[in-house]
């Protein structure tokens, strides 16, 4: 994102059946502007929705939190400056509308390695809900997740991924973990991503949808 | 007294260095002059036009590196529209407007977006392939320029009368060519340098009509020029 670009910015994430949560399906929608502060700092502003469905407890959606977030370049965006490594850093505070005493703090740790084509990314993320309601835990999970992509033709990447939400503390699921292929294709102003995950701990699926327009 | 014999010790140890750098000659070279005449579609002389010379020949380069040329945004318009530089130099865009622009390049020598910059701000481009280099602002669409990105450093811009002098040019059969924005091409000219002589080559250019181009996702320009947010 360059200086004093903006971007709209939905996510769409699903868990279906987490084993460990009665079985719970949820359906996670964010969607917020992306605001260029300078070539390699980003603002966002993110609007949280929940859709869940879990055994014995019937279905739910509400809006679940809101808050800010800025995501850091080490190196310049532009891709003919960019060196092949190039780290970003991730945070975000959001208040949580449901736990209305809990705040969310999030941070990731990003490293993307590019070879010709091929595209290597490591993110490193993590969460944790702080509550002042002494009655409620804090939750703290582990958010690792790794890909690898490659570009096929001009402006279409594709490729795998693995990743997992892990419980630290706090929770009695376990966190779920997942694996299945991932693509990415760019056009004008718009992008839109997407990744296939089948469950291989505590989760049936985790598909995602993400997409961006520029203006 | 024992200095001098150590500042004779260093001069005779240092001749060696010495008399290789004077071993070797200069490579052969002459000079090129001339004239360029623009005109118009129309056949009217187009006055004060920025025209670049430069020289291809085969097997010559140099390195750049070491230049920053500058296209500033000034007046809804880039001054100059149309720069030479040596392949690994860079170019400057400040913005001299008390308005925004947004610089960018989809040529595929080099593409960038500058992102949106104000008044005072100045972004740097470094160009690594040698080629042609259409450069716009994704505000304003009447505003355009042209980086030629050259293999050496024997280039120069023509003064208002059109008149230019490229010196240093290598010994050998090279090609002169002459350009300026909206020309339909370069015109070139092929000559036979000799060493220590002075060509003169008058070259004609002929500008057409500017080439549409898209804003930076490729799509059309929305609204009139001029509705833009200053």
């Amino acid at each position: 994102m360059p200086e004093r670009g903006v971007e709209m910015q939905t996510w769409v994430y699903e868990v279906d059946d987490l084993e460990t949560n009665n079985h719970s399906k949820t359906t996670s929608l964010w969607w917020g502007p992306l605001i260029g502060v300078t070539d390699q700092l980003e603002l966002a502003l993110p609007i949280e929705f929940e859709w869940i469905s879990a055994d014995g407890m019937g279905t739910n959606f509400t809006l679940q939190r809101f808050g800010i977030e800025a995501r850091y370049r080490f190196v310049s965006q532009d891709p003919e400056d960019m060196p092949p490594f190039a780290p970003l850093v991730r945070v975000a505070v959001k208040r949580d509308v449901v736990e209305r005493a809990a705040t969310r703090l999030e941070g990731d740790l990003v490293g993307s390695y590019q070879a010709g084509p091929v595209n290597v990314l490591a993110d490193l993320g993590i969460v944790a809900q702080i509550d002042t309601d002494p009655m409620k835990e804090d939750i703290v999970e582990a958010r690792p997740g790794a890909g690898i992509s490659i570009e096929v033709v001009e402006g279409l990447r594709v490729g795998g991924e693995i990743y997992a939400e892990l419980n630290l503390q706090g929770n009695d699921d376990k966190g779920w973990a997942g694996i299945g292929p991932n693509f990415a294709w760019t056009y004008g102003r718009f992008w839109i991503s997407g990744a296939a995950l089948v469950g291989i701990y505590h989760v049936k699926l985790a598909p995602r949808f993400m997409w961006g327009v520029a203006f | 007294m024992r200095v001098v014999p150590t500042i004779l010790c260093c001069l005779f140890l240092a001749a060696p260095a010495f008399a290789d750098k004077a071993a070797v000659p200069p490579p052969p070279s002459g000079r090129i002059k001339g004239k360029v005449t623009v005109t118009e579609a129309d056949g009217k002389p187009a006055p004060g036009a920025d025209i670049i010379v430069y020289i291809l020949a085969p097997n010559f380069s140099e390195p750049g590196g070491t230049a920053t040329e500058k296209i500033a945004q000034k007046g809804r318009k880039f001054v100059p529209d149309l720069v030479a530089v040596t392949k690994d130099d860079s170019v400057a865009f400040p913005n001299e407007d008390p308005f925004l622009h947004n610089v960018f390049s989809q040529s595929p020598p080099r593409k960038f977006d500058l992102g949106s910059f104000k008044k005072g701000e100045s972004k740097e481009k470094k160009f690594d392939q040698t080629g042609v280099v259409d450069v716009y602002c994704n505000i304003h669409p009447e505003m355009a320029a042209t980086i030629l990105v050259l293999p050496n450093k024997k280039h120069v811009r023509a003064d208002a009368q059109g008149n230019y002098v490229l010196e240093g040019v290598p010994a050998g059969e090279v090609t002169v060519f002459a350009y300026t924005r909206r020309a339909t091409k370069p015109v070139s000219s092929k000559v036979t340098v000799t060493a220590g002589g002075v060509l003169t080559v008058d070259l004609a250019l002929q500008r057409g009509a500017e080439a549409p181009h898209k804003n930076k996702y490729g799509a059309n320009y929305q609204g009139p020029s001029g509705s833009y947010p200053k």
